[in-house]
């Protein structure tokens, strides 16, 4: 069942567990995340997925088990932390400011400046530049020339918010990419473009966590798939291993393993 | 201008008036500009509003409310609320006058002022972000609990001098020069302080990392802490500058009056929030500029000479007049936003 390591693992949770009071959302999972695949997490509302996202991201601590960071042993303490790690988590609506310029918004933490004098002003040319270039390299064409993205986010389209915001977790170097429900409220045409960026960002070497409820987006962008359900890791499999019909039937609790 | 603003896309193509056109339509204080454009011009109409004296009347009232509206401005972009800026106004007073009438330098006195005035702002903050109480609750009520404290300190008592120091003409003195080269035109040097502080607020809210962690903070905060902004930290700072923001403005009417009052700056807080909104800040935080600010400001003050002028309702009904421009303002800055 446990699928062969392509190499050491950018991410490796043992045992994890975590308490909420009596309530337990997430109960001894052991699994490993692996660089230039996509690890799809799936499982039903209150499965334990977003709980077990936020230990990796660091807005829990777990009540036990260990994370390790490429080998070594890591106490992720808050999100802040997280991402100094390189591990970026695009989120449905939290991702961006949507009154910001897209420029604005792919810097914003990392703000390039000039120093002139005492004083340090933000180097907008360079922002504006390097936003189109590094759009325009993981294939996001609408922003070549300069020309839009100087516009508030608020006038992209969903699909548009999410490569932006896929693009910027890309071009900083993130080696782990988690996307929590990146096309729940997506059309048809806007999803093919996020699943599009998704593979470019994992033929770029990231590790990639895809979590979803859409099973046929899982099967076509995933490469491996690890169902959870009542805070337990119930399956992991590799691609071609299980149909569309399998997965759901883990999801529900129809089939067992 | 273009260190003031950021083009929010380039300039259309075409002829000079469609350029023109998008340049205005595109700037973040079009709709303000406009508004006060079109009142000034219908005002104009108005006997005796068209006079030097007139013109320098409107500036000067305008100038205390502000400074208070520099900070509130920007921390209305932050998403937060500050209520209390008038009793600090008032206490900022206080402290400068006790220091000047006790024989002290009235420049220690300006800087004791100001920290005992961010300090006042800086409560707000640690209120804010230890509970989580909406700010404009917590300043509701500070703003009573400020004004209590200085019931204590003045001892109740209204505080005047009669001296005239040399530092108070360069902080709000008449600029003598310019009313005898031109009969009525009685500006004062705070106003002078007040474009220089709204040009440096402005550029440090579009220029620098502070200013855009400000924007970003107010337009998704969650967004914003994800991406490492320290949000908390923004909204200390913000308060810690509006709280200066209406020293500053105690300092200058004392400088300028000579006398601070226990009730000084009541209803401040309110005119400087309507002064934001009728200068294209969103309520709602996120959106916003400090030139705007001071051309909300001017945009009241002037209705308020206009009212007094046209003599059509009293001049103590002002105020209804202020109600129509926030509200028509609110709708313009929509309307425009939307074009955009």
């Amino acid at each position: 069942m446990s699928p062969s390591p392509p190499s050491e693992p950018v991410i490796a949770m043992e045992n994890i567990s975590r308490r909420f009071g009596s309530i337990v959302a997430v109960e001894g999972v052991t699994l490993a995340i692996y660089a230039g695949e996509v690890t799809a997490l799936v499982g039903d509302n209150g499965a334990g997925k977003s709980t077990l996202i936020k230990i990796l991201t660091g807005v829990y601590p777990p009540t036990t088990g260990q994370i390790y960071f490429k080998g070594k042993p890591v106490q992720i303490t808050s999100p802040r932390m997280a991402r100094d790690l390189g591990i970026e988590t695009v989120y449905q609506d939290l991702a961006l400011v949507p009154l910001m310029s897209v420029a604005r918004n792919f810097f914003l933490g990392r703000e390039p400046v000039k120093t002139i004098g005492p004083f340090r002003f933000l180097d907008l040319k360079t922002m504006q530049e390097r936003t189109a270039a590094a759009l325009r390299d993981i294939g996001i064409e609408k922003f070549s020339g300069g020309r839009s993205v100087n516009e508030p986010v608020g006038k992209l389209s969903g699909g548009e918010r999410q490569s932006v915001a896929i693009g910027r977790a890309v071009y900083f170097g993130a080696s782990v990419l988690i996307l929590d429900e990146p096309t729940s409220a997506l059309s048809v045409a806007e999803t093919e473009k996020v699943l599009y960026y998704t593979q470019r960002a994992k033929e770029r070497g990231l590790a990639v966590i895809f979590i979803s409820h859409n099973m046929s987006h899982v099967m076509r962008v995933a490469d491996r798939y690890i169902v959870m359900r009542h805070g337990r890791q119930v399956a992991d499999y590799r691609k071609g291993e299980l149909t569309e019909q399998d997965l759901a039937a883990l999801v529900t609790g129809e089939r067992e393993q | 201008m273009s260190l003031l603003f950021e083009r929010t896309r380039p300039l259309a193509f075409g002829s000079r008036i469609d350029r023109l056109r998008d340049l205005f339509l595109r700037s973040p204080i079009a709709g303000p500009l406009a508004t006060l454009v079109v009142v000034f011009v219908l005002l104009s109409f108005v006997p005796n509003f068209l006079t030097l004296r007139s013109v320098a009347g409107i500036v000067n009232a305008a100038t205390l409310t502000g400074f208070i509206a520099v900070g509130v401005t920007l921390l209305m972009i932050a998403g937060e609320f500050d209520l209390s800026v008038g009793s600090i106004m008032a206490m900022a007073g206080y402290v400068f006058g006790f220091h000047v009438v006790a024989g002290g330098s009235p420049w220690v006195g300006l800087l004791l002022a100001l920290l005992v005035a961010g300090t006042m702002g800086l409560i707000n903050g640690l209120i804010l972000v230890r509970t989580g109480i909406p700010s404009f609750l917590i300043t509701l009520g500070t703003q009573f609990m400020y004004t209590g404290v200085l019931w204590f300190y003045s001892r109740s008592q209204m505080l005047q001098i009669t001296e005239d120091l040399p530092a108070f003409a360069i902080l709000n003195g008449r600029i003598t020069w310019l009313s005898t080269w031109l009969p009525g035109a009685n500006f004062r040097t705070a106003f002078l302080w007040l474009v220089l502080l709204v040009i440096i607020m402005q550029v440090v809210l579009v220029r620098t990392r502070f200013g855009n962690h400000v924007f970003a903070t107010g337009g998704n905060k969650a967004a914003a802490a994800a991406q490492g902004v320290l949000v908390h930290r923004i909204k200390l700072a913000c308060f810690v500058i509006s709280g200066m923001c209406a020293g500053l403005a105690g300092v200058m009417l004392f400088a300028q009056f000579k006398t601070v009052r226990i009730a000084t700056g009541a209803g401040q807080e309110l005119q400087a929030i309507a002064a934001a909104v009728v200068g294209g800040t969103l309520l709602s935080g996120g959106s916003g500029s400090i030139v705007g600010a001071l051309i909300g400001v001017l945009l009241i003050s002037m209705l308020r000479t206009g009212v007094v002028l046209t003599d059509i309702i009293s001049a103590d009904n002002f105020t209804a007049v202020v109600g129509v421009t926030i509200v028509g303002a609110a709708i313009l800055n929509n309307v425009i936003r939307q074009r955009r």
